[in-house]
């Protein structure tokens, strides 16, 4: 291993206390929603407060971010304190504070940016649930960004732990928001449950840090991590990291704990966006870009990162390819590109993986909410067969180009923001020195063809193409008419669709639209950073705000490579590393654009022609079903983990009441019964009886006694 | 008053103890066979009152061999005792008689569960 | 002194005054009594000098009972137990607002009957003297079978029956043990003491193999209270049986009696016996976590799957108590408190809706969310903090317990050897997996999904007292201060993490010593070199 750079020591500055109000302030914005929730409010009430709060949360943290000097840490209470000693290994604090670097600022720009912008999008995105719901929204909604902010500020793993599951709670709420449709319950129960899975990995892998390290502060422990890493204690270090990695897979789904991410859109859309797509899925991701250092602990930790995001990738574009529900297609290419960027951490671009998070955040929530404009518009239809040619209907022509703009993002179309974050991760890849990783940038790159395919499927099925739609399944449900009186003005204003019958698309308003065109803006803006480096030859700002933190080592290792890369001139297809990846980066994207192109645009029959040939041939059918299936993977978890141990519960309930209960217990208190049974004859209630009974007993006692005093009493 | 009592009882002590506790054993015997055997509830009252006697009997033996008065107190005390618990049985049998119209023990086995 | 003894007493004169009063007023009367019990309680509690440190019982006597054997009413708290007591006092009044719609028949004998209950539990943590614990420990028996077998469901007689013979036979093991240390004492000293910590000094010097046996003794009374698997299947039953109120104090006060007696006797006063068989209680506790959790799964029955998930939580209590270090045995006594809280709650909702539905089945009656909003956000919350998620009461508990359990198996790093570990605290966690795992499952059923009520409400309209469709103010009004407290608790876990800290450290105070010298002895070294060579073994 290279000699990695040590990692700045953070400075306590209780001074900075005031960064803790974007803590505060969605907490205090929740408790008021709570309120409005008590108190029935039929208005916007909770919306606005929710997003005053985390507009305000967004200016603290950029008032923090220009205000940034270097990593702090800084006190607000005490909240697990306590020793018993003055060993360092006497002691457990957990105390709320918070540890600030580059890292943590980061990622709450994005974090809290995008949950400002998604609750003003969905302040008018739920105005159909107005006095039924619409405040509990809102208070999942500050749930969550207090938690997430309290996952990223946090200054120890237990604060992170408490993130971590508040925010589990949140898209439990909010995924579940509309209790009465027994799939939404089910599926954020089993977000939930899945995710504690992962998170009981994190919890043992913070206990294990703890138990060696003496303390769970990030500060103390990157101190430990800079001198070397090892501890006194002789337990198994290298653990550690695969637990950790354990939690990170369940909260960003990977394999093997992504099956609940797809499920999860049974939520209401602006929740898919924000929690799972732009913020809380890259949790993850967070984790293992802080505790980067400690994925050191074991040789082929970051190897086995890099492999599960690379095969998370390819697996989830491979279903992505075949759904027909636009969500669920972008559900599957939030778990794909999570993939790319578990990738990068694994080769060990933590820059690229980080940046990529950004890029995704803004454009993937671009895209959710697009298709929630749409669900919201054509009354929940999201199957892209049944909707076409979007972008000729006026009222929603902002909807189509700014999709347009995300599809183009998702694909990684040549310069733009997210080509140079993918770049990034594949590069690394690419130029490993070792051939696993080498494979796994191209298994990356196939990836990259398959996500533009899927992605511009949707994009040319739904708002290419001659126009034709039909409205979904909540066209004249309750809800749908709730909304109606105050999006009246829109529904009367909009064409008359060339449908078969007189269903109206209610377009958009401004919240909606105004939210769009900010994201599409702000997905080209956070291509800045990569345009100033490859153009302008300009410091990447991005990287360098990786470089300050815990993730350095890993961008440390990054520019190992980078160095080794000059020397040698590690080749891409024979060029230059960079010029190559250029080129195959471009071919695969466009390439898989093409493709799409003729398939859903150019000659849409084709397709189904297609899938029909495929399911014709017995070697190649297996390849459509299972993609179409999701590759059975619910149904194995099912039948390999839920059945048996449900059948193991039942049988376990069965023995507690029959066996345990019944035969050891009431056994038990048989014995007394039977005993009494055996005596029964003397008492058989005729007065004789009883008094020969009394006889019979003295003259035993008496017989006993006389033989004693015959005996002679030794 | 004590020379009385103990000039009184010269005669008695004459005969050896074995013939008072044999006496009072057959008491005690005749008592509990009678017990055991007959159903008439004012008979079988009369053989808990021989088999009463029999202890009483003994008593004042051992008391007459120990030479210790407390034993004739208490075969006093019992006599009392039993008087009015005599009073108290006979009433009861009475009762008894009254409800099921005999004096057969037999007719009161309802504590046997069977 | 005055205080703790109104706190005791004041109950049973309001039992009386139930008796001889009115009907009507009964259940203000027994209210107004529970409430001077607690305010007497925490005016103590306020003034209470000892909450940051380790002093055992202080400035609290009391006079003698039976001289003859070294009996007597002495009474007095340290911060664990008047924890506890605290806890109990706060529920009763909540347990006696929330019977005023659910008890129609009867009610003067209930009312007296629970101050009784609430009388003796108070008493049990108060006495600091073994007898007079034996006492308290065991009367709670007598009121709570009453309430069962009275007032319960439709199997009460025998789930009240078997509550009492079960966990009666279980308290024998104890006041035997309890005697025959009192009878060691005397054997030692020539006079007869009650007194715990008197006892306590005479235990700790006899003879390893003596105190293996008091220890198992001692454990097998508590156990069955607590209750440990195999000794749970009481458990259930009783509470499926039993009234709502009766339910709650028996997991939130009468439960905690086990695992109190656990940290008051049978850990301190014989440690060589805790140190060679924490591994076989920590397995014990283990298994009910998994085992429990498992049967929670499956069960249809709201009460049932609650009661279950006790005897997994308290599993895990025990499993922080026997880690025998620091942090397991703060987790555990913070746990105590916690499960009081967030279980009785749990149990005050369901016998909220019981009462609407007359049915606990999940598979009947579904989706109140849509019916009853109030009661359902409180339904959550409350699952939430018994779940464990952080921010909220359960989770500080059970990562301490947890942590704990981890670190047992340090080699005198944190001062406090142990012979669990990780593994311990893997297979344990799996119950954190279980526990959202059937109480989302509880959730999912009761709360969310579409709305199932039973259709025929004969049952409904038959009901003496006609009840809102959501909960009403009185009800909400006894949920709001447990809500309270679980968010305070969880955000605020300092002040209490302090306070209990110097009574968890006295309770292990001899355990470093014993662990290392059965270490060593399974190590083979012999003990006589002991002392020179424990240093220099455990850092190598």
């Amino acid at each position: 291993m290279t000699q990695l750079t040590s990692i700045p020591q953070a400075i306590i500055a209780p001074e900075l206390s005031w960064v803790g109000l974007a803590l505060l302030l969605p907490l205090l914005a929740a408790v008021a929603c709570a309120l409005c929730c008590a108190l029935r409010v039929k208005g916007k009430a909770a919306a606005i407060i929710t997003i005053l709060a985390l507009a305000a949360s967004f200016g603290i943290i950029v008032k923090a971010y220009f205000a940034y000097t270097g990593p702090v840490q800084v006190p607000i209470f005490q909240w697990i304190d306590f020793e018993w000693g003055a060993g360092q290994f006497q002691s457990f604090n957990a105390n709320c504070a918070l540890y600030i670097d580059t890292l943590t600022l980061f990622w709450m720009l994005f974090v809290t940016g995008l949950g400002t912008l998604i609750a003003i999008y969905a302040s008018e995105y739920m105005e159909g649930y107005c006095g039924s719901g619409y405040s509990r929204f809102f208070f999942g909604i500050c749930i969550f960004l207090f938690s997430m902010s309290a996952l990223v500020m946090g200054d120890n793993l237990i604060m992170l732990y408490l993130g971590w599951e508040g925010v589990g709670l949140a898209s439990y709420l909010l995924i579940g928001f509309d209790y009465a449709r027994p799939a939404a319950v089910a599926a954020g129960k089993k977000a939930f449950i899945m995710n504690r899975i992962g998170d009981l990995g994190l919890a043992l892998g913070i206990f294990m840090l703890w138990a060696n390290y003496g303390t769970l502060q990030y500060s103390e422990l990157f101190a430990a991590m800079n001198k070397g890493g090892q501890t006194s204690v002789d337990w198994d270090l290298s653990v550690i990291p695969f637990l950790l990695m354990l939690g990170a897979f369940g909260k960003s789904a990977q394999i093997p704990l992504f099956t609940w991410l797809p499920d999860a859109m049974e939520g209401p859309t602006p929740v898919s966006a924000l929690i799972h797509a732009a913020t809380m899925v890259t949790a993850g991701v967070y984790l293992i870009a802080r505790m980067y250092p400690f994925f050191e602990l074991h040789p082929e930790a970051l190897a086995t990162v890099a492999w599960v995001g690379g095969l998370t990738a390819l697996l989830a574009a491979t279903i992505g390819m075949a759904q027909y529900d636009i969500k669920r297609v972008f559900a599957y290419s939030t778990i794909s590109q999570l993939g790319y960027m578990f990738l990068g951490l694994g080769v060990g671009t933590s820059f690229g993986a980080c940046y990529h998070t950004l890029t995704h955040a803004f454009f993937k929530a671009l895209l959710f909410l697009t298709a929630g404009a749409i669900m919201h518009g054509f009354a929940g239809q999201l199957d892209l067969r049944k909707l076409s040619g979007l972008r000729h209907i006026p009222g929603w022509r902002i909807v189509s180009w700014t999709m347009l703009v995300g599809c183009l993002w998702l694909s990684a179309f040549p310069y733009t923001a997210a080509f140079f974050s993918k770049d990034a991760i594949l590069l690394q890849a690419l130029t490993s020195v070792r051939a696993d990783f080498r494979f796994l940038g191209w298994l990356g790159l196939f990836t990259a063809a398959l996500t533009a395919y899927y992605t511009f499927r949707v994009w040319f099925r739904v708002c290419a193409g001659p126009l034709h739609f039909e409205p979904g399944a909540e066209a004249h449900s309750e809800s749908h008419d709730h909304h109606a009186p105050s999006t009246h003005a829109a529904h009367t204003t909009a064409p008359a669709a060339k449908s078969d019958h007189s269903f109206h698309p209610h377009a958009p308003r401004w919240a909606i639209n105004g939210v769009l065109l900010i994201l599409a803006l702000g997905a080209v803006v956070v291509g800045v950073p990569a345009y100033n480096q490859a153009f302008a030859h300009k410091d990447n700002w991005a990287q360098q705000m990786i470089a300050g933190s815990s993730a350095m080592q890993g961008a440390g290792l990054a520019e190992d490579h980078g160095s080794q890369a000059s020397v040698e001139h590690p080749k891409v297809l024979g060029m230059d590393a960079h010029t190559g990846l250029t080129i195959v980066g471009c071919t695969a994207s466009i390439g898989g654009i093409l493709i799409a192109w003729y398939f859903h645009l150019g000659s849409r029959k084709s397709a189904d022609q297609l899938r029909a040939a495929l399911l014709r041939r017995w070697w190649i059918r297996w390849v459509p079903i299972c993609m179409e299936n999701k590759w059975y993977v619910d149904e194995i978890y099912h039948f390999c983990f839920r059945l048996p141990m449900w059948l193991g519960s039942q049988i376990l309930y069965f023995a507690d009441r029959h066996f345990l209960d019944g035969v050891m217990v009431d056994g038990l208190a048989k014995i007394p019964i039977a005993v009494g049974k055996l005596f029964r004859p003397l008492y058989g209630g005729a007065l004789q009886g009883y008094a020969s009974t009394m006889a019979g007993g003295i003259a035993l006692v008496v017989a006993w006694l006389s033989w004693i005093w015959l005996r002679g009493f030794n | 008053m004590n020379q009385e009592l103990s000039s009184g009882f010269t005669i008695a002590s004459s005969a050896p103890i074995a013939v008072a506790l044999a006496i009072s054993a057959l008491l005690f015997v005749i008592g509990l066979v009678g017990f055991l055997c007959r159903r008439n509830m004012i008979i079988m009252f009369l053989c808990t009152e021989l088999m009463f006697q029999g202890a009483a009997l003994a008593m004042i033996a051992f008391a007459r061999l120990r030479m210790d008065v407390s034993g004739q107190v208490f075969v006093i005390f019992i006599l009392t005792v039993a008087a009015a618990e005599a009073a108290l049985a006979l009433g009861l049998v009475v009762l008894l008689y009254r409800k099921r119209e005999t004096l057969s023990a037999d007719a009161w086995s309802d504590l046997g569960e069977s | 002194m005055l205080l703790i003894w109104t706190s005791i007493l004041f109950p049973i004169l309001a039992a009386f005054a139930v008796a001889i009063g009115p009907t009507k007023s009964a259940k203000w009367t027994a209210f107004a009594g529970t409430l001077v019990s607690l305010g007497a309680l925490t005016l103590f509690a306020w003034n209470f000098p000892a909450w940051h440190n380790a002093e055992h019982f202080p400035n609290t006597t009391g006079p003698s009972w039976i001289p003859q054997a070294g009996i007597t009413f002495s009474v007095g708290f340290d911060t664990v137990s008047l924890l506890l007591a605290l806890l109990s006092a706060f529920l009763m009044p909540l347990c006696i607002a929330g019977s005023f719609s659910s008890i129609t028949e009867r009610t003067k004998e209930y009312y007296g009957w629970f101050l009784v209950l609430g009388s003796s539990i108070i008493l049990a943590f108060a006495a600091r003297d073994a007898i007079l614990f034996y006492i308290g420990y065991e009367f709670t028996l007598v009121p709570m079978t009453l309430i069962i077998a009275i007032y319960g469901g439709t199997e009460r007689r025998v789930a009240a029956i078997k509550m009492f013979l079960y966990t009666f036979l279980g308290s024998m093991f104890m006041l035997a043990t309890l005697l025959y240390i009192g009878w060691e004492h005397r054997l030692a000293v020539g006079a007869w003491d009650f007194d715990i910590d008197t006892l306590t000094k005479t235990t700790i010097r006899l003879p390893s193999s003596t105190q293996y046996w008091i220890f198992a003794a001692l454990m097998v009374g508590f156990a069955v209270k607590v209750p440990l698997f195999p000794l749970h299947t009481w458990l259930p039953l009783a509470h499926d049986q039993a009234p709502t109120a009766g339910s709650v104090i028996l997991a939130s006060a009468m439960l905690k009696l086990g695992t109190y007696g656990n940290y008051r006797f049978a850990l301190p006063m014989a440690p060589a016996g805790g140190a060679e068989l924490m591994s076989v209680v920590a397995v014990l506790a283990i298994i009910a976590i998994i085992y429990a959790s498992l049967i929670c799964w499956v069960q249809t029955d709201a009460k049932k799957l609650v009661a279950y998930s006790s005897v997994a939580h308290l599993g895990l209590c025990m499993l922080g108590l026997f880690a025998l270090n620091p942090v397991g045995a703060e987790g555990a006594v913070f746990y105590m408190v916690n499960h009081g809280l967030s279980t009785g709650a749990l149990f005050l909702c369901i016998g909220m809706f019981y009462e609407r539905y007359h049915t606990k089945d999940t598979d009947v009656v579904g989706g109140l969310a849509k019916r009853m909003p109030i009661w359902a956000s409180f339904m959550v919350l409350f699952t939430m903090a018994s779940i464990g998620l952080p921010g909220l009461n359960g989770f500080i508990g059970e990562v301490l317990c947890l942590g704990g359990t981890f670190i047992s198996e340090h080699d005198g790093q944190s001062g406090y050897p142990g012979v669990l570990g990780p593994w311990y605290a893997i297979v344990a966690g799996l119950g954190l997996i279980f526990a959202a795992m059937y109480l989302l499952i509880l959730l999912g059923k009761l709360v969310w999904g579409p709305l199932r009520e039973p259709h025929d409400d004969a049952a409904h309209a038959s009901s003496a007292v006609r009840l809102s469709p959501d909960i009403n103010f009185r009800e909400i009004a006894i949920l709001t201060p447990l809500a309270i407290a679980c968010i305070w608790l969880g955000l605020q876990p300092k002040p209490m993490l302090d306070a209990i800290a110097p009574c968890a450290e006295r309770m292990l105070a001899n355990y470093p010593k014993e662990v290392e010298r059965l270490m060593a002895q399974s190590a083979g070294t012999p003990l006589a070199s002991l002392n020179n060579t424990t240093n220099e073994s455990s850092s190598e």
